[in-house]
């Protein structure tokens, strides 16, 4: 059972990526064949093995709480096509669009 | 609606721990700089950067989960939360999914007139905050746009996860009051609603009595982003109120966000949780687990400080009401400051009395704080212990505490400056009294012939004649000595 | 003297630069000249920092006798693969995302390159973020094969690749997430490493895989690699990912246990490859190393399990490129649009494809069944090699199944493209080491052998590939740019 454009759509959106009608059969057939191809690793018996996270290291380093300079407002907001009294400028957001701090 | 279900509630509160720079990167996280100004590689999601934990917030994360009673983890993992939202650079939230900081803690929360009673503590998790959006125009939906300002971006932030344990509005309040104080007691937040370094989202559902399925399949309402308790508590109230309603008319309750407008005092819908986000947790690869060693955590456990609960059990051993307990423990600044004065003065219990009634008044009066008060503990040990003595009446400290407010002043230098202090000279004091009996002596009448309250009236001319320095107590003695003295040599 | 300085190994530069018998502006500009006459027909680089490099070298040229000896990478150009951040040229990842991206900052790895005296020739062309194994994939331009120009030089790190191979520069930086070292570097005839997982850091490197992505050397000989890996490996407290300084295992000087995996000469391995793999071998065994058989019994399950891990982790990593803050951006009135159309017209069509593919696997009510599982596959290739290296001290094999393929060869079908990185995915599955080195020739077109060692021992895998190289001595140029 492979994909079908609906559900192809559905993540899509969710990776904010926009397909035309022309690149869903592609994209379609594409994707269901390499998850055809990665299906042969649901044949193999995971019960008692732990996935590897991290490769060779198991602990975190951790920093001290010291403050260094950030970089000056000019600098951070150099590469911003649109920017307003030195923020980032996005176009309106609609209620539907979820998100926000907190989260 | 109580004869026909339950409320559920459960809290989720953020706290923005108090380090001096971010979780995972060295950027300040002081509040009010200009936008952006608090920005570097890593923060703005440029390509290329990694995250490293910062040590101090761990600390205080782990803190505040021992403080709450909570198991710490020696081995916790780092997610990440993945969705779009101009306020998150990265377009994931560094979090905890499945193996949080800590579990299982609990809040005692004492409801008046009731007993006491837990509210559970699911997790406490580390994560970073996201940045600020400012939206160009009235509300989200009109705006023409927004601009994004990312100094909050990366703030290291916990997540408090209550048990859906709440039964009321109330008890809302009071668990949210609880925490606040244990919290303020650890010295990890700041703990400013207004600024956000404090913020809440309540869940919200009712329950059908009857009803046998499990809590989490109730469908459940989530107030997002309140910016008080107080609007909690009414975010709550109106919430009970509309799906109680809405149970009654036979609609059927829709799982939502919903926020809540301070002005009306109601909450409206944001967006129905039906389309939830699908946040494809995933262990972050840039950050191996972090470990911590037991004989750390219980270092940590050691070094905390007296908490609210057995600050009350301190209180209450010292006589002092209950009433007065709730106001200093839920307070820690008056607590602070009843502890200086209280190591100076033996009556616990005036101190509490001056600093809840007068003190407090001034205070407000003058928009200090008992952290910020001109009068410090010692200054006000002073004037309690010229009251003590019998130098100062109530009545003139009163004035005197007045004075020292106004003037920075410590209470001596006041009474000398204004020759204040109690006539405790019984002779002088005699005079008067005799001149009062003089001029009243109708009153006295009225006094032998049983009328008690005729001697307050004389006590009372005493007084004003004094200009209040007379102690009162004595007066009365005086007074009653001249009448029955007199009352002898006419017999 | 000599004005073909382009041919000599950084070793050598760096000695005569030490000895004050050449310049470094001298050096630089060989190399310059060099490079203007062959890139245009093969097209390594996307930037060349030509007067960054020149006023470089002009400084390089004060130092003192102690302060060139000091810096082990004085008299060296170096180029740069375009997916680690540089402040002072453009950094693309080859991507029209991040056309016009200035960084504000440099990758650790490029700050280690200044410090050791290294001059940065500038920015080598990949396949758009590193996805692919040809550099078809770049946004700009493809990379041609120095060998043969109707082929390419494989990828992700086929910049670097070809313009070692052409002697535009002798060493260069290039980055293996599932073999985009050491693929181009088979397919180029030259030397390409990918360190154990956390040895060098990652910190400014646009990150594909997280879990997988290494920065490593590639040169023209192992000692060159050698000398740019002891440059830029090393902690680094800006990455929590890198290993700490630990004391280098033993090297044993052979003859030494060598364990060839058979998983590796199954299907779909080109049987000419095979061939030259194999007598690669006998030379071993004729030098007195033991050859002994054994089995990764795991292989099979690698690429599937490399193609869930890796578009899982790039779909997060990717998903920063939004247009809000930098890089390319696409407006539109609502801000759903705003981030589809930039992403949309922002990405190539296999960046875009990988990011669906790991979109999906780490979906709700797909996690376990994908990413998770591929990470529990994981593990059990690890178990593979840990296995093996108790019985043996260096596993040999192939590098790749096949040698460079013609442009536009694979471009119908993903999947065979996916199957070419067989025999490498699995290095970066384990964390492993690995390096490939020259092996022999199939049709005029270069073959690698690669070598792999155990987690941490890069040091003693330099070892052995540097005294493995007396068998199979570096290539020349090939003819079309040997003028
Ligand atoms: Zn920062």
């Amino acid at each position: 059972m492979g994909l079908t454009d609906h559900e192809i759509q559905h993540v899509a959106r969710l990776a904010r990526l926009r397909l035309t009608a022309d690149e869903l059969p592609v994209i379609r057939r594409d994707l269901n064949r390499v998850l055809e191809y990665v299906s042969q690793l649901q044949t193999l018996d995971l019960a008692n093995v732990e996935p590897t996270m991290h490769v060779v290291k198991s602990e975190t380093p951790l920093r001290h709480d010291q403050v260094e300079p950030s970089l000056p407002v000019l600098e951070a907001t150099r590469n911003a096509a649109q920017v307003e009294e030195g923020m980032f400028k996005v176009p309106r957001i609609m209620d539907s669009e979820g998100g926000g701090a907190g989260e | 609606m109580s004869e026909a279900f339950d409320v559920i509630i459960g809290l989720e509160v953020h706290v923005e721990l108090k380090t001096a720079s971010k979780l995972f990167c060295c950027c300040s996280t002081a509040f009010g700089a200009p936008p952006n100004s608090q920005t570097c590689p890593v923060c703005l999601g440029l390509p290329g950067v990694l995250p490293v934990p910062n040590s101090e917030a761990i600390r205080l994360a782990v803190r505040s989960a021992l403080a709450l009673n909570c198991q710490v983890r020696p081995f916790s993992k780092f997610d990440r939360k993945q969705y779009f939202y101009p306020d998150l650079p990265k377009a994931y939230q560094i979090s905890q999914y499945d193996q949080p900081l800590a579990e299982f803690g609990w809040v005692t929360i004492h409801p008046s007139g009731e007993e006491a009673k837990r509210v559970g503590i699911r997790r406490i998790h580390l994560e970073e905050d996201a940045g600020k959006l400012n939206h160009l125009g009235q509300r989200l939906g009109d705006a023409v746009g927004s601009l994004v300002d990312l100094n909050r971006a990366g703030v290291p932030l916990i997540e408090i996860v209550s048990e859906p344990d709440m039964r009321s509005a109330e008890e809302a309040r009071l668990y949210l009051t609880e925490l606040r104080a244990v919290l303020s007691y650890l010295d990890v937040s700041d703990l400013r609603m207004e600024e956000g370094s404090l913020r809440c989202d309540a869940n919200v559902s009712l329950r059908p009595h009857g009803y046998q399925g499990s809590l989490e399949e109730l469908p459940r309402v989530e107030i997002k982003n309140v910016n008080s308790i107080r609007n909690v508590q009414r975010g709550i109230e109106y919430e009970v109120v509309r799906q109680a309603d809405m149970l009654k008319r036979g609609e059927r309750i829709v799982r939502e966000t919903r926020g809540f407008d301070d002005s009306t005092g109601r909450t409206y819908s944001q967006r129905s949780k039906e389309e939830a986000h699908d946040y494809r947790y995933f262990p972050e690869p840039d950050l191996p687990p972090l470990r911590l060693s037991p004989e750390w955590i219980e270092a940590q456990r050691t070094a905390l400080p007296l908490l609210p609960d057995a600050i009350r059990r301190d209180l209450r051993s010292r006589g002092i009401p209950d009433k007065d307990v709730e106001v200093l423990v839920l307070d820690r600044e008056a607590y602070e400051y009843w502890k200086d004065a209280a190591q100076a003065f033996s009556d616990d219990r005036l101190i509490v009395n001056w600093m809840l009634s007068d003190v407090s008044r001034l205070i407000h009066l003058r928009g200090e704080t008992f952290a910020t008060a001109t009068v410090r503990p010692a200054q006000l040990v002073e004037l309690l212990k010229l009251i003590q003595e019998g130098t100062l009446s109530g009545r003139m400290a009163k004035d005197v505490l007045e004075a020292m407010f106004e003037t920075g002043q410590d209470a001596q230098a006041l009474v000398k400056q204004k020759g204040l202090s109690q006539i405790t000279d019984e002779e002088a004091l005699m005079q008067v009294v005799n001149q009062v009996l003089e001029t009243h002596r109708h009153v006295v009448a009225d006094y032998l012939s049983g009328k008690e309250k005729a001697l307050a009236y004389l006590v009372g001319q005493v007084m004003k004649l004094t200009r209040g320095q007379a102690k009162p107590d004595l007066v009365n003695r005086l007074i009653k000595e001249a009448i029955s003295g007199s009352q002898a040599v006419s017999s | 003297m000599s004005n073909r300085l382009w041919t000599e190994e950084a070793v050598r530069l760096h000695e005569m630069f030490v000895a004050g018998k050449v310049s470094c502006e001298e050096i630089v500009q060989d190399h310059l000249e060099h490079l203007a006459a062959v890139d245009p027909g093969i097209g390594a680089f996307l930037h060349v920092a030509a007067d960054q490099a020149l006023a470089q070298a002009k400084e390089a040229d004060r130092w003192s006798t102690e302060e060139r000896q000091m810096r082990p990478l004085s008299g060296v150009p170096i180029a740069v693969k375009d997916n680690i951040v540089t402040q002072r040229m453009p950094t693309t990842a080859a991507s029209r995302m991040l056309e016009k991206f200035y960084a504000p900052y440099n990758a650790t790895v490029v700050e280690k390159l200044y410090a050791a005296g290294g001059i940065l020739m500038g920015k080598t062309n990949l396949d758009e973020f590193a996805m692919g194994s040809s550099t078809e994939h770049s946004a700009f331009h493809p990379t041609r094969n120095p060998w043969q120009r109707d082929r390419v030089p494989g990828g992700s790190s086929g910049g670097s690749a070809a313009a070692v191979a052409a002697g535009m520069v002798p060493i260069a930086l290039g980055s293996d997430t599932g073999g985009s070292i050491r693929q181009p570097a088979a397919y180029c005839g030259i030397v390409g490493m990918k360190p154990t997982y956390g040895r060098v850091s990652r910190y400014g490197l646009i990150a594909f895989a997280s879990s997988l992505d290494q920065i490593g050397p590639m040169a023209r000989t192992v000692r060159d690699a050698a000398l740019l890996y002891h440059v830029i490996e090393g902690p680094d407290a800006r990455d929590a990912t890198s290993l700490p300084l630990t004391a280098s295992p033993p090297t044993r000087s052979g003859p030494w246990r060598i364990g060839v995996p058979r998983e590796y000469f199954q299907e779909g391995i080109d049987p000419r490859v095979g061939d030259v793999i194999d007598r690669y071998l006998r030379r071993l065994s004729d030098a007195g190393h033991e050859i002994r058989d054994l089995s990764l019994p795991h292989t099979r399950y690698a690429v599937a399990t490399y193609y869930l891990i890796a578009p899982a982790e790039a779909s997060s990593n990717l998903a920063r490129y939004d247009g809000v803050r930098y890089g390319f951006r696409c407006d539109a009135r609502d801000l759903v649009s705003l981030y589809e159309r930039t992403r949309d017209e922002g990405f190539g069509p296999e960046v875009k494809r990988r990011i669906l593919l790991g979109t999906h696997a780490l979906s709700s009510g797909y996690y376990d069944a994908y990413y998770l599982t591929a990470q529990k596959v994981r593990t059990l290739i690890r178990q593979d090699f840990d296995a093996a290296f108790n019985a043996v001290d260096f596993v040999v094999a192939p590098t790749t199944p096949d040698v460079a393929f013609r442009f536009g060869e694979r471009d119908d079908d993903p999947l065979k493209m996916y199957l070419g990185d067989i025999y490498t995915v699995t290095a970066n599955l384990a964390g492993l080491p690995a390096i490939s080195l020259p092996a022999g020739w199939v049709d005029g077109l270069p073959v690698g052998v690669q070598w792999m060692a155990r987690p941490l021992f890069d040091n003693a895998l330099l070892d052995a590939a540097q005294a493995a190289e007396a068998l199979m001595p570096p290539f020349q140029f090939p003819q079309e740019v040997r003028e």
